[in-house]
């Protein structure tokens, strides 16, 4: 049984890895107990990402007519392939319960193909619940150590999820923080007579579709629980924000009816407060409304457009728009307001969007199309992550701020893709009827 | 991953505003919104609802006494206030669009001769309110063309307000770039999309 297992995951795993897998067997550093410790030392070891071997889950108990043991390892393995931290290879049989002298010669057997840690999960089925255990092991470590054991269960119906929270506890394990997989992305998308807000799982599946407004939606940003999403829509003729419950069976609520523009929301990072763009005093200036009182606050003052505001992840600072130096740029103040320093310099720049561990800003830059660029709080380190074709537009950061979801048109109307924070791994992740744009990624759900 | 979603109706009293009309009182409207999707696959963990709040959450108090502050919401509805829904409005052959330059909001000189034309027959035709709708081209992204298309209505509002049409009449929307009268991506379509847009109600 051994040589099957080792000829797929070969299958899947790049010949450059294997030879730095032989690197680590001849490394002298013992393994030791953290599993922080594995990836640490396959990459020091010349290997950009972790060999993970998954077999097929192993069926505890119940019955189990979803085919769970193959669906979960089979999400699992793309939320860890999108990573990018590892290379998984999965697909191998099942392994049998209670037989730790096949567990071993499987892992050597993984081992000696590349890999340098294994999964394995076994599942059980109880009426509609479904609870899985991952069994971490370091096949770097001469004994195959069991790095960590988890359980984790879910209603049936949630088995993508139940998979998605894995991967997250696998990242977790492997690098000190919590995978992005049990996230969603909220969005807007153009049919059935408007343009309205939908929400689907990070990966592109699920999609639920949140307003039936048949009027235009726009804008929509999760609140730092996740609970609800601000936006702002024309359901009642004028652009006024509102907010829905994206998981409670809660009316929409107005958040903000002034004359003229309610838009560009920002929740704080407390969640007790909106950035947003009103013009009732004349021009577009951004305010601080405060959610449960309804409290307003004006930040700016100026006879130029100010918009889009964007906090920093410590709420001191916001990013935002303006044209007060002429072409549109992103801006930087306080969140009092004060201390408006200018952050762009060339093109014309909208959309900024505070990375969540503070270290960059993405915004859009026209310099011809339009392109996602990302820069340093201090102006610092001004990068390019797109180059076409088509536009690219309105960056979204993952809540580890390791990828960005955005909008192209290079291939015809506007879809969402995603891409890795550098610009690298550009991939296509909505295939809409209709145009989709503004995809606002959530924080981790609770 | 098929999920049912229930939909409510909800009326939503919408808050007593005051717009740029200083002192014109508003009418709360009434809306209809489609609730959001019950608790989706996710979310087990989600915590459930808290108290909940009323249908809509204006806020209770003013931030200052200042005109154009938002006041707290009437429950009574006050009609015959407000600008009326802009689906009030229609298209009217006595009055012409004008068009702007790309990412400008001035109004230019041919463009003035046109509002002049408007003016003229908006102060003979008094009863008709006037929906000045600001519009920009797909060019730029979409919150920044919100703030945009505002600026034209205004500053054809501003226009026609030096001419004798009377303040109280006009009421401005912007719909930024979501409303385009063409798609084409020539330059052509995205001038005509660079406008601002009369639309009139009968009072």
């Amino acid at each position: 049984m051994s040589a099957r297992p080792a000829r797929a995951f070969l299958a899947v795993t790049a010949a450059a890895l294997v030879v730095a897998a032989a690197g680590m067997l001849s490394s002298p550093t013992p393994a030791r107990p953290q599993a922080a410790d594995v990836l640490l030392n396959v990459i020091a070891s010349g290997a950009k990402k972790l060999n993970i071997a998954i077999p097929d889950f192993t069926l505890a108990a119940g019955a189990d007519p979803q085919t769970l043991v193959k669906r979960v390892p089979e999400v699992l393995g793309n939320d860890l392939n999108y990573s990018a931290l590892f290379n998984v290879g999965a697909g191998m049989p099942a392994l049998p319960v209670n037989n730790p002298a096949a567990v071993r010669e499987a892992w050597a057997s993984f081992a000696a193909s590349g890999a340098h840690a294994a999964l394995h999960g076994l599942i059980t089925i109880r009426g509609d619940r479904v609870e899985a255990e991952m069994r971490l092991y370091d096949l770097t470590s001469p004994e195959q150590r069991l790095i960590s054991a988890k359980k984790v269960e879910m209603p049936a119906a949630q088995a993508r999820r139940l998979a998605h929270k894995m991967a997250d506890e696998v990242v977790l394990q492997f690098t000190g923080e919590l995978g992005i997989a049990d996230t969603k992305i909220a969005y807007t998308s153009v049919g059935g007579g408007g343009k309205e807000v939908y929400v689907m799982d990070y990966d592109g599946v699920g999609a639920v579709k949140m307003t039936s407004t048949q009027s235009i939606n726009l804008s929509p940003a999760w609140s730092p629980d996740t609970r609800s999403i601000a936006f702002t829509s024309y359901m009642g003729g004028y652009p006024y924000l509102y907010r829905l419950f994206a998981f409670e069976k809660r009316p929409i609520q107005l958040l903000a009816g002034y004359s003229g523009i309610n838009s560009s929301p920002a929740w704080s990072p407390d969640g007790k407060a909106v950035a947003l763009t009103l013009s009732k005093d004349g021009n577009s200036e951004i305010y601080l409304l405060t959610v449960a009182t309804g409290a307003l606050r004006r930040l700016t003052s100026n006879a130029a457009i100010d918009t889009e505001p964007s906090w920093s992840p410590t709420g001191r600072e916001m990013a935002f728009v303006s044209d007060r130096a002429g072409p549109a740029h992103v801006f930087v103040m306080d969140a009092e307001g004060a201390n408006v320093r200018r952050l762009t310099q060339a093109g014309f720049n909208t959309q900024p969007r505070w990375s969540p561990k503070g270290d960059g800003i993405a915004f859009t830059s026209r310099q011809g199309n339009h392109d996602i660029w990302a820069v340093n709080p201090d102006g610092s380190n001004l990068r390019r992550l797109t180059a076409g074709p088509g536009s690219n537009e309105s960056a979204s950061w993952s809540p580890d701020g390791r990828h960005l979801v955005f909008q192209s048109s290079r291939i015809g109307a506007f879809q969402l893709f995603t891409m890795l924070a550098d610009g690298s791994e550009q991939q296509l992740l909505t295939k809409g009827p209709g145009e989709t744009t503004s995809g606002a990624w959530s924080p981790r759900l609770p | 991953m098929a999920r049912q979603r229930g939909s409510v109706l909800l009326v939503v009293p919408l808050l007593a505003l005051t717009v740029f009309l200083v002192g014109c009182p508003k009418r709360p409207a009434t809306s209809v919104a489609s609730a959001p999707a019950p608790p989706a696959s996710a979310a087990p963990s989600t915590p459930s609802a808290p108290t909940a709040p009323s249908m809509v959450s204006p806020p209770s108090t003013p931030a200052t006494p200042a005109p154009g502050t938002m006041t707290p919401a009437t429950p009574a509805p006050a009609p015959s206030a407000t600008p009326p829904k802009p689906s009030e409005f229609m298209a009217s052959a006595n009055l012409r669009d004008i068009q702007f330059d790309f990412d400008k909001y001035n109004i230019r000189p041919g463009d003035a001769k046109i509002l002049d034309a408007n003016a003229t027959w908006l102060k003979a035709n008094a009863r008709n309110l006037v929906l000045i709708e600001g519009h920009c081209d797909e060019r730029g992204t979409a919150e920044y063309n919100l703030a945009l298309g505002e600026r034209r209505a205004k500053s054809t509002m501003t226009y026609l307000v030096a001419q004798g049409v009377a303040t109280n009449r006009i009421t401005i929307i912007s719909y930024g770039k979501e409303r385009p009268m063409c798609t084409d991506k020539t330059e052509a379509c995205w001038a005509r999309n660079r406008r601002a847009h009369h639309l009139v109600k009968a009072q």
